[in-house]
């Protein structure tokens, strides 16, 4: 299992040189250089050419496209993610000031979605056919159709407007950061991004539980006399979760690209916000690093995925 | 609607076929099937209907979409508006019914040049493995790795707004699933026997992959053309919620619903978001009918 791991960790290594350097590319290709943002326009406009071509050098915005790659790539590993264009803070301060709000978010939300979905999925398994299967049929399939941010629109509708129960956005009201007043504001995103994931997971731990009780082994565990609660929840669940871990462990890169439309709708200080912004402003450093951290998220919730299906599913061997 | 019921239409239909009632051939078959599944007929007229309006928008509607009428800003539903009037006076029934040629054109437009994309580099791929299939394959998987918003804003900032680039970046991010889809089909498709025979004759490999292994796997790529529509429509939808989408000048579902994000207007003017949010819905929800449909009708495995 260990060999496993680190043979699959090892492979990662190519494959984020790989993507590191498209971004590189990605940069270049923006307009605009660094020279830009630090001299204001106006100030700009008398300083000599030879005098900014001679900061450029120093900067080292004249060496070889290759060697630039490597300087970046060297300072990324030193810790040094760049600049904000725009306010001049580090980038790695901005991702440590957001990442904590969007984690409480979509951990909150894919906890939800998991218990939920693989519950209801499970429940409509078992009573295929009944009256709650069908509703939840119908609840997934509109799920799976309205977009996300209008669903959280009209949840901010009924539970903010209407029933005036929970708070708009944002946060927390700075000065009260207790917990209990915290959690109203967590809440409503929570929720709307927990349910608009439940759909998927319900379906798919739907179509996996009906599959595993049409499998063989459950014919043998049935002849073995156990009770039908064991057999559906201990060997039929068993192999039916395979494919949801699957599916969430697929999600875990939610945690960051999957909370963005959310977080816009309901103001919420995370790292997707902070994504939109840098992305709208043409703020290349922030939304860059943004983008190389959750593909870094994508390949290690990959080789976890590995993982626990093998622990999950007996057949699975690891290669 | 039931297994149990469509077994029962099934056998019907096998019923027909025997005693030489219907024509025989596969295609037909798939096409009573698909008649069979109630949910893939709502699909189908609810999409025929939503794209007919769109078309023929200029019959059901005398506005533009893109005329302002600044005396009649947000008025609410009326027998002139049907669906009432936008905060710059623009009738929203029009911007919905051609705002969907945008945006149906979009989703369609990016699905069939995915596949265009992913089915003939994985059917190929797929057959003849060997460096170009291991080549391919990564790209993919680089293209994968990222979260799916998060490229396509990146890209749409690189490229920067408009209709077409939008549509270039959703095939450019679509090809992977469908080069995957299409490659494992391949994979199981080349041990059969007849094309051992096949490459027995000496036939050449792209028209053995192309003649004769891929109308054995249109059933899944069909289907999954029918999901990617959908999966498009909603993703123009969200980038224009994120004001990243298609420019807001032109009228798409998506910009339309872009409106809500004002407060004001989401409490107090319902008829600008909620129509174009539900024809957004309706038309997914009959996509994905379909889609099941399509799926049911071209699995062979499901005859009775």
């Amino acid at each position: 299992m260990i060999n496993f791991i680190i043979r699959k960790l090892l492979a990662l290594i190519p494959m984020a040189l790989i993507i590191s350097f498209l971004m590189y590319v990605g940069i270049e290709l923006m307009p605009g250089d660094a020279i830009d943002y630090m001299i204001p326009p106006d100030a700009l406009a008398s300083v000599s050419a030879e005098d900014l071509n001679q900061l450029r050098a120093e900067l080292g915005m004249n060496d070889p496209f290759l060697m630039r790659y490597v300087n970046w790539l060297g300072d990324i590993f030193k810790g040094d993610f760049g600049y904000s264009i725009q306010s001049g803070v580090p980038v790695k301060t901005l991702i440590a000031e957001t990442l904590p709000a969007t984690l409480e978010l979509s951990l909150t939300a894919l906890i939800i979605s998991t218990i939920l979905g693989s519950l209801l999925g499970v429940v409509s398994a078992l009573k295929k056919g009944s009256i709650a299967d069908n509703a939840l049929t119908v609840f997934g399939m509109i799920g799976v159709a309205i977009p996300q941010f209008l669903f959280g629109l009209i949840m901010i509708i009924i539970f903010v407007f209407n029933l005036e129960l929970l708070p708009v956005g944002g946060r927390m009201i700075s000065g009260s950061e207790a917990f209990f007043l915290r959690i109203n504001h967590l809440i409503l995103p929570a929720i709307t991004l927990g349910l608009s994931m439940t759909a998927g997971v319900m379906r798919y731990s739907r179509a996996s539980m009906l599959d595993s009780l049409n499998k063989d082994y459950i014919k043998t565990a049935r002849s073995k006399g156990l009770k039908e609660w064991r057999i559906n929840l201990v060997h039929g669940l068993r192999v039916a979760m395979t494919p949801v871990a699957v599916l969430v462990g697929f999600r875990l890169p939610i945690l960051i690209g999957g909370s963005v439309v959310i977080e816009q709708v309901f103001q919420w200080p995370g790292i997707g916000q902070l994504f939109v912004r840098s992305i709208r402003a043409q703020n290349t450093p922030v939304f860059m690093m943004i983008a190389l951290f959750s593909v870094l998220i994508v390949l290690v919730a990959s080789i976890i995925v590995d993982v626990v299906t093998a622990i999950l599913d007996p057949r699975v061997k690891l290669s | 609607m039931s297994q149990k019921s469509l077994n029962r239409k099934m056998d019907k239909l096998l019923y027909q076929e025997d005693n030489g009632l219907l024509g025989t051939s596969m295609q037909s078959r798939s096409i009573r099937k698909i008649l069979a599944n109630r949910l893939a007929v709502i699909g189908i007229i609810s999409l025929t209907m939503i794209i007919f309006l769109c078309y023929a928008a200029p019959f059901f509607t005398k506005f533009g979409p893109d005329t302002i009428d600044l005396r009649n800003r947000l008025a609410s539903p009326s027998k002139e508006h049907i669906f009432g009037t936008d905060q710059i006076g623009r009738d929203i029934f029009s911007r919905i019914l051609f705002g969907g040629r945008i945006s149906i054109f979009i989703g369609l437009g990016s699905a069939l040049g995915a596949a265009l994309i992913g089915v003939s580099l994985g059917t190929y791929a797929g057959f003849v493995r060997g460096k170009l299939d291991a080549t391919v394959m990564k790209a993919s998987e680089i293209m994968m790795s990222f979260p799916q918003i998060i490229l396509v804003s990146i890209l749409v900032t690189i490229t920067g707004q408009s209709l077409w680039n939008l549509i270039l970046i959703f095939i450019l991010t679509g090809w992977p699933s469908m080069y995957r889809m299409a490659r494992s089909q391949m994979l199981s498709i080349r041990e059969q026997e007849y094309i051992q025979a096949l490459k027995a004759f000496g036939i050449k490999k792209s028209i053995i992959a192309f003649k004769h292994m891929l109308p054995n796997a249109i059933g899944p790529i069909f289907v999954n053309i029918t999901l990617s529509t959908a999966m498009f429509i909603l993703q123009e939808a969200s980038l224009s919620f994120l004001g990243l989408g298609v420019p807001l000048e032109i009228s798409t579902w998506g910009n339309i619903l872009n409106v809500a994000q004002d407060l004001t207007i989401l409490r107090t003017a319902w008829w600008v978001w909620v129509p174009a949010g539900l024809t957004i819905t309706i038309f997914v929800m009959a996509i994905n009918f379909v889609g099941d449909g399509l799926r049911d009708a071209a699995d062979p495995t499901q005859v009775g």
